[in-house]
């Protein structure tokens, strides 16, 4: 093997950057250049309406630590995505595993199966925001006429059932993505696998954990990374239910970052801690890169 | 104490019968090979006697049990998948051992099972590779010792050697026979490649279009086809086999084709006269003299010997198998004559019944005229 680069190797080279060029210009515009100009403003102290200020340093972060509201908020953060990521997964995989059988309305319940997903966050917050009413909501009218509660409850405004009702919204809403993925590749695992597990003696519960489960894995990794970071920096749909409240106790970092910037005023702090944030989801990559590198899968 | 039975056992698949009132008696200890074209049913058969496919109707038996409402688990079977069926994720040790793992057998019986196999199938430097990391080959011998590790009442192998190269494929066939000799299992042996059937088996189920053609040990099978169908199937190269007529005159028969007249040995009492076959074994053909003239059109050489391709003046062809250092040109006008003890001849249409009847006692007499043929050669 020489290290020599014969013509032909040139050639495709040339071709391949010239193919790939468009590309990384449209990522440095976006992506590249945001995130350096955020680390930037995260050294000054920013007034949001004329993007004017004075260079502080490191103040900005010196101040996000020891202030109470980025601990809160990032606490807040890791019970969301924490929560919400766990309903989200045993609930996939359980409705996966139900569409997956030959059942007559399995067409049909694949696609109704996506509507949460595909409905606009806005809709579905409103949609959800009646239900929860504590007047005219149908949960406390069903849950009253049922006899559980006496009185009607306040589902967003107290905690922590503001919490646990972002959480269940957010479950509802993201589920879909987890069914539609595992389900694909329910799929693809050969059914010989299962019958060889039948002629080795495996009842149904042994080939959940010894097949099905072990061909999930990659998948899961997949899946579980993806929507970390995703409701890791989730923000409308928790900005529309509850605005971060009661008092913060439902405000995520993405949250803060907003109020900060457009609330407050204070564009070089919302972009120290957006900046941290970035750095945590660093961590969920690295992890993320580690786990696919580790073994390359099945 | 493991005898199969099927008795009339019928598989649809929606309006399509892939198998038709099967009826197989298989003995205890029996190496039994199902043989046929892609497509015959082998597989669905297979898996009806491992409880993978419910048979539509009929009754299937494994020792005393009728196993129909048994689970494959249930039913003590080992098989050997047609794609392997290996778990991905776990080691080839691991894949072996799973089978007494969900049996709950020991941990250090396992083991040693585990490696015993291992060493039989020569996998023991790869125990603790994935699958994946293995070949085709290696997999499908990982397969076979994760059914060889246990000792269940039969063993079911659904083309197990077929993606093995030819000299493992050799080893492995004698490695089986050795293996069922010892085990003393009854096994139930997929398998579209005769070599395999023949040289394995105690006796061969032919099966075609989903039906059974013929059950009958291998010699039998070749040399007693039940119909056409068989005596096509079996043997390579083919029997010749060629149209005609019957005709019977003062109780003896004729067989005539065009450019052809041959005098027929006893019948059944079923024959009639009219359209049938006539059939012959390349090593029956003798080529050199004799009543019938053609023209050879074709000679393959496989190194021990030749496969020499006729054309008669009716147009048939016909093929004869000489030993290596006889051949013939291409173009070469040459006259043949049959061994007309070993001829067959067939009811008119595909799967039409052979009528001659057998020349008894087959085996002293192949061997008796084998010996006199050496000796009119030398
Ligand atoms: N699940 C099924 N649904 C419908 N038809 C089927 C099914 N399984 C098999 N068949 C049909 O039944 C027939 C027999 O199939 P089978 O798999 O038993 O063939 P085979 O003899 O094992 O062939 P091969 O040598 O190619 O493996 C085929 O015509 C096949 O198309
Ligand atoms: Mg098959």
């Amino acid at each position: 093997m020489s290290t020599q680069k014969t013509l032909l190797e040139r050639r495709y080279a040339t071709l391949g950057m010239a193919l790939i060029a468009p590309t990384v210009l449209i990522f440095c515009a976006v992506i590249v250049y945001p995130l350096f100009s955020a680390i930037y403003l995260s050294f000054y102290s920013v007034f949001t309406p004329t993007l004017e200020g004075e260079w502080v340093g490191l103040s900005n972060y010196s101040e996000l630590l020891q202030t109470g509201r980025f601990w809160n908020a990032l606490g807040n953060t890791l019970i969301w995505t924490i929560g919400s990521l766990f309903l989200q997964i045993i609930l996939g995989i359980g409705i996966a595993l139900v569409l997956h059988q030959n059942i007559w309305f399995r067409s049909l319940a694949r696609s109704l199966i996506l509507f949460p997903y595909f409905i606009s966050t806005v809709v579905a917050v409103l949609v959800w925001k009646w239900l929860f009413n504590d007047l005219y909501g149908i949960l406390n009218h069903l849950l009253m006429k049922v006899g559980i509660i006496e009185f009607p409850m306040d589902f967003l405004g107290t905690m922590p059932n503001a919490m646990i009702s972002v959480i269940l919204v957010g479950a509802w809403k993201y589920f879909p993505f987890v069914v539609i993925a595992v389900l694909a590749r329910l799929q693809s695992i050969p059914e010989s696998l299962y019958e060889a597990a039948k002629i080795d003696g495996a009842g149904p519960v042994a080939r959940f954990f010894d097949v099905t489960l072990p061909q999930l894995r990659d998948v899961l990794v997949v899946i579980i990374m993806l929507r970390a970071i995703w409701d890791f920096k989730e923000f409308d749909m928790i900005y529309l239910l509850t605005g971060g409240g009661p008092l913060d106790d439902t405000q995520t970092l993405p949250l803060l970052v907003y109020q900060e910037a457009f609330a407050l005023n204070d564009m070089g702090m919302a972009s120290a801690y957006a900046v941290v944030m970035m750095l945590i989801m660093l961590v969920f990559m690295l992890v993320y890169i580690r786990r696919t590198k580790d073994d390359g899968g099945v | 104490m493991a005898e199969v039975v099927f008795s009339n056992v019928q598989k649809k698949f929606g309006t399509f019968t892939a198998v038709h009132g099967l009826d197989l008696n298989i003995n205890e200890g029996e190496f039994v090979s199902l043989l046929g074209p892609s497509g015959c049913g082998k597989t669905t058969t297979l898996r009806m006697l491992a409880g993978l496919e419910f048979p539509s109707s009929g009754d299937i038996r494994i020792g005393s049990r009728v196993v129909n409402d048994l689970a494959p688990g249930e039913r003590d079977i080992a098989m050997v998948f047609q794609s392997y069926a290996l778990y991905p994720h776990m080691t080839v040790g691991d894949n072996m051992a799973y089978p007494l793992k969900k049996r709950g057998v020991k941990k250090a019986e396992r083991e040693a099972a585990v490696a015993k196999t291992a060493e039989l199938l020569q996998l023991t430097p790869l125990l603790s590779r994935k699958p994946r990391q293995l070949s085709g080959g290696q997999q499908q011998r990982v397969a076979l010792g994760r059914a060889l590790v246990r000792d269940p009442q039969v063993f079911l192998l659904d083309e197990p050697l077929s993606n093995l190269d030819a000299k493992l494929r050799g080893y492995m066939r004698v490695e089986l026979v050795e293996l069922h000799r010892r085990l003393g299992r009854t096994m139930v042996y997929v398998t579209h490649d005769q070599l395999e059937a023949m040289t394995m088996s105690d006796r061969i189920a032919v099966m075609e279009g989903g039906k059974l053609q013929q059950f009958a040990p291998p010699a039998e099978v070749y040399a007693e086809p039940a119909n056409r169908f068989v005596a096509s199937f079996i043997g390579t190269p083919g029997m010749t086999l060629m149209d005609g007529d019957l005709t019977r005159q003062d109780g003896c028969w004729t067989f005539s084709a065009p450019g052809l007249s041959l005098p027929v040995g006893p019948l059944k009492d079923i024959a009639q006269p009219g359209p049938a076959c006539f059939g012959v074994r390349p090593e029956h053909v003798r080529i050199g003299e004799g009543p019938v003239s053609g023209l050879v059109q074709v000679v393959e050489k496989t190194g021990h010997e030749n496969i020499v391709i006729i054309g008669l003046e009716g147009g048939q062809r016909l093929t004869g198998r000489v030993p290596a250092p006889q051949s013939w040109t291409i173009g070469e006008s040459v006259r043949l004559s049959f061994d007309t003890d070993f001829a067959h001849i067939f009811a008119a249409g595909t799967h039409g019944e052979r009528l001659n009847l057998t020349q008894a006692p087959r085996s002293a007499n192949h061997l008796n005229l084998t010996t006199v043929k050496t000796e009119t050669q030398s």
